[in-house]
């Protein structure tokens, strides 16, 4: 039991600290939102510090390392609101790692850590909402080759990545698929979100896709737990900041003569935002320590780590807003693209609701950090 | 980074799990397992089989007779005890005072108490709060006057803690009312059977005589009981309330009570109501996030490394979660919790309970009795305050 960072964790994080903070100001972040939500530059300069082949071997290409330098990257990503989605590259290089053919590892993972491919992961559907398990999408095979129709959405910069990870029905069961881009009857239809970010629909119609697996649910799954803990630790990074941002507001802006730090009903609030944030690394920890265990053991401290962060990052969100007042509430002051970013973490990888109820499904008699 | 405690870890706990599997009597944990009444007899019983264990000290360092654990050894004894159903250990004596006694005592305080302490043979109690001191600790007034190689004590403590059984009592007086309240305080040990020492427990809400009220009548203690220097006690208080830290969160119990809230939700048919289950999940979560906080100050503790200056949030949080899960233990049971049939907490009691599950009798009262937790030790809002001051200056 040790939750001190190695030298070599404590340099990553350094690296990415002074990427975000001189390669990425507040600045060049309106720019890319204003430009679409995604700056391909930006992709490249991640790449160039390797963050893209984290999960990636080192066989391939990539570093060869794990969730706990995943989260802390993701942390201090989250500390810039950085917009450009490395967490799929995470994604797409585990799960090409853990369950894809040879063929298509050799074909993609070199390319994924380079930076020279984006691999997204588009498994959302209307209907589905956040249940991995439900999917209208169909895969058939048609002269050995697996054709897939269907429809995904809020698919993470989708109409910019090179190629998606998608879950179909092959025979009534669950496969995962890769599509590239350049597929027959593969369409995107890109927007912004609400973060300033980017994503897409993506459209399939008989499109041409290579399996990766054909038991999807247990690739599927996985890639959403990392997804999970890479949103918990993305939140934490998020949290920190905004809580500086509030403290330093609030020992400069003065009312009433005194600086309005001063006010225990702030003062309050402020150890209680506190409180949230310590939970809310707390159970980040939690899930990163816990992505490599089974996948039940795994699945349900993911739901019990998303939950907290859920409820953490709602509350320092909304009370960094309420704290700076009307100042809060302005897209011209940092502090509502900070709330904002919260907000969209929430409903990323299954919201709070969401995640109580997987808690509630996977109750045991006994419960605790160990069981 | 690694979540997994030591094979060295994992052994010793296998060891105080099988220990305490042999020597906690049954007819004990029992009534911790169904939160019957404890009497003093029972406290006493395990606090001596501890102490003869030499782990009623189970903080201590070896040079007072302890056995020297590490943080992360003392939180699984803790625990370990807390899943079998031990009671909680008095704290006043071998948690509370004993450090004080040790980091600022003489040789011959050391060697006169300690050892009452660590056997438990000596029931001690705190002597801190006053009718007019609450949360303003250092507002308190009993006096004590030196006069001779004697302290003339008057005035009165209460909320003092099971002092009805109290031989010995630590208290903070006031030898000084110059400069600011703090300086003007020192820390006196005080033999309850020194005439002019009245006690009387204070029944509270949940039926039970818990705390009591104590008063000093020109009450004569000898000089030599005063612990390290005249007026100095508020720095050795606060170096005592320093050495609470995690047990305050009392993780270990909540998950012990987390398992007992899912047996009376079986037991009165909410379990399979989602919207019961889903509170109970809440807690699960907010148990799991504490216990991560609490092994995040563990491992701070043992490397050294990335201080957590976070005691005020532990507290917070662990009396919330007693609070809660009291709480969902009553509204599990709903009207049959409401009963209130005082015998029926006692164990055996041979009476009928009104439907017929004699283990819902304390429910209502112990989340009566939790309410003290959000208050005691320094109330939630004071917490509040002192984790803001940390965060915002």
């Amino acid at each position: 039991m040790d939750f001190d960072f190695s030298d070599d964790q404590e340099q990553l994080r350094d690296a990415v600290r002074k990427w975000v903070d001189k390669g990425y100001t507040f600045d060049r972040r309106r720019e890319i939102t204003h430009a679409g939500g995604f700056d391909r530059a930006a992709y490249t300069e991640l790449a160039e510090l390797g963050l893209c082949g984290l999960y990636v071997s080192e066989d391939q290409g990539g570093m060869g390392m794990g969730p706990v330098e995943g989260m802390v990257v993701m942390e201090e990503l989250g500390r810039g609101i950085v917009l450009e989605p490395i967490q799929h590259a995470f994604i797409a290089g585990a799960v090409l790692e853990g369950y894809a053919p040879d063929a298509l590892k050799a074909a993609w993972l070199p390319k994924i850590a380079g930076g020279e491919a984006i691999v997204v992961l588009a498994h959302q559907e209307r209907k589905s909402r956040y249940n991995t398990h439900k999917c209208d999408a169909q895969a058939q095979q048609q002269d050995g080759q697996w054709l897939i129709t269907g429809t995904k959405s809020m698919v993470a910069v989708g109409d910019h990545a090179d190629a998606f990870l998608v879950p179909a029905m092959a025979s009534g069961k669950l496969a995962l698929f890769l599509v590239a881009k350049e597929a027959k009857g593969c369409t995107t239809s890109g927007y912004g979100t609400q973060d300033g970010g980017r994503a897409a629909e993506l459209q399939l119609n008989q499109s041409p896709a290579s399996l990766l697996t054909l038991d999807g649910q247990t690739a599927l799954s996985h890639a959403v737990d990392i997804g999970i803990a890479c949103a918990c630790a993305e939140g934490v990074g998020v949290m920190d900041k905004t809580m500086a941002i509030t403290v330093d507001y609030m020992n400069t802006r003065k009312q009433f003569n005194t600086t309005i730090a001063t006010f225990q009903a702030l003062r309050h609030r402020v150890a209680d935002m506190k409180m949230q944030l310590e939970l809310g690394r707390s159970m980040s920890y939690y899930a990163s320590l816990k992505l490599n265990t089974p996948a039940s053991e795994r699945h349900q401290a993911m739901a019990r780590a998303k939950y907290q962060l859920g409820n953490s990052m709602r509350y320092v969100g909304q009370q960094s807003v309420q704290l700076h007042g009307g100042i809060g509430v302005t897209d011209e002051y940092i502090v509502s693209h900070y709330f904002k970013k919260l907000t969209q973490l929430e409903m990323t990888f299954g919201d709070t609701l969401h995640h109580l109820g997987e808690v509630s499904a996977s109750m045991q008699e006994t419960a605790g950090v160990f069981a | 980074m690694d979540l997994a405690f030591t094979p060295e870890e994992l052994a010793f706990r296998e060891e105080i799990r099988a220990w305490v599997k042999a020597n906690l009597p049954s007819e004990i944990s029992q009534k911790v397992h169904s939160a019957m009444r404890l009497s003093r007899d029972d406290l006493q019983r395990w606090a001596k089989i501890l102490g003869k264990k030499g782990w009623l000290g189970w903080g201590w360092p070896e040079e007072f007779g302890g056995p020297g654990w590490t943080a992360v050894q003392k939180h699984l004894f803790e625990e370990e005890c807390a899943l079998a159903g031990a009671p909680r250990v008095v704290p006043f004596g071998p948690v509370m005072v004993a450090p004080v006694i040790m980091a600022f005592g003489n040789a011959e305080q050391q060697k006169r108490f300690l050892p009452g302490i660590a056997s438990g043979d000596v029931w001690w109690s705190q002597g801190y709060s006053e009718p007019g001191s609450g949360s303003d600790l250092a507002s308190l007034k009993t006096r004590a006057e030196r006069v001779g190689n004697k302290y003339i004590v008057n005035g009165q403590k209460t909320w003092t803690t099971l002092g009805q059984y109290g031989e010995w009592i630590f208290c903070l007086v006031r030898t000084s009312n110059e400069g600011k309240p703090q300086t003007g305080i020192s820390f006196l040990l005080i033999d309850m059977k020194t005439p002019g020492i009245t006690v009387r427990p204070i029944k509270l809400l949940d039926g039970e005589c818990e705390v009591n009220e104590v008063w000093f009548d020109n009450v004569e203690v000898p000089a030599e009981n005063l612990v390290g220097e005249e007026n100095k006690g508020w720095n050795y208080a606060k170096h005592l309330l320093a050495h609470e830290r995690t047990n305050i969160a009392d993780v270990n119990r909540a998950k012990r009570e987390l398992e007992r809230l899912k047996r009376i939700a079986k037991t009165e048919g909410v379990y399979e109501d989602m919207r019961f289950r889903d509170e109970i999940s809440k807690l699960e979560v907010d148990i799991v996030a504490l216990e991560m906080l609490v092994l995040r100050v563990l491992s701070a503790e043992k490397s050294g490394k990335n201080s957590l200056d976070i005691a005020g949030l532990l507290k917070i949080k662990g009396s919330e979660i007693q609070q809660r899960y009291t709480e969902l233990m009553m509204l599990a049971a709903g009207p049959f919790s409401l009963p209130f049939i005082f015998e029926a907490m006692d164990a055996g009691w041979q009476g009928d309970f009104p439907g017929h599950e004699v283990s819902n009798a304390p429910l209502a009262a112990n989340y009566f009795n939790m309410r003290k937790t959000t208050i005691y030790g320094g109330s939630n809002e004071v917490q509040r305050n002192i984790v803001a001051q940390v965060v915002l200056g």
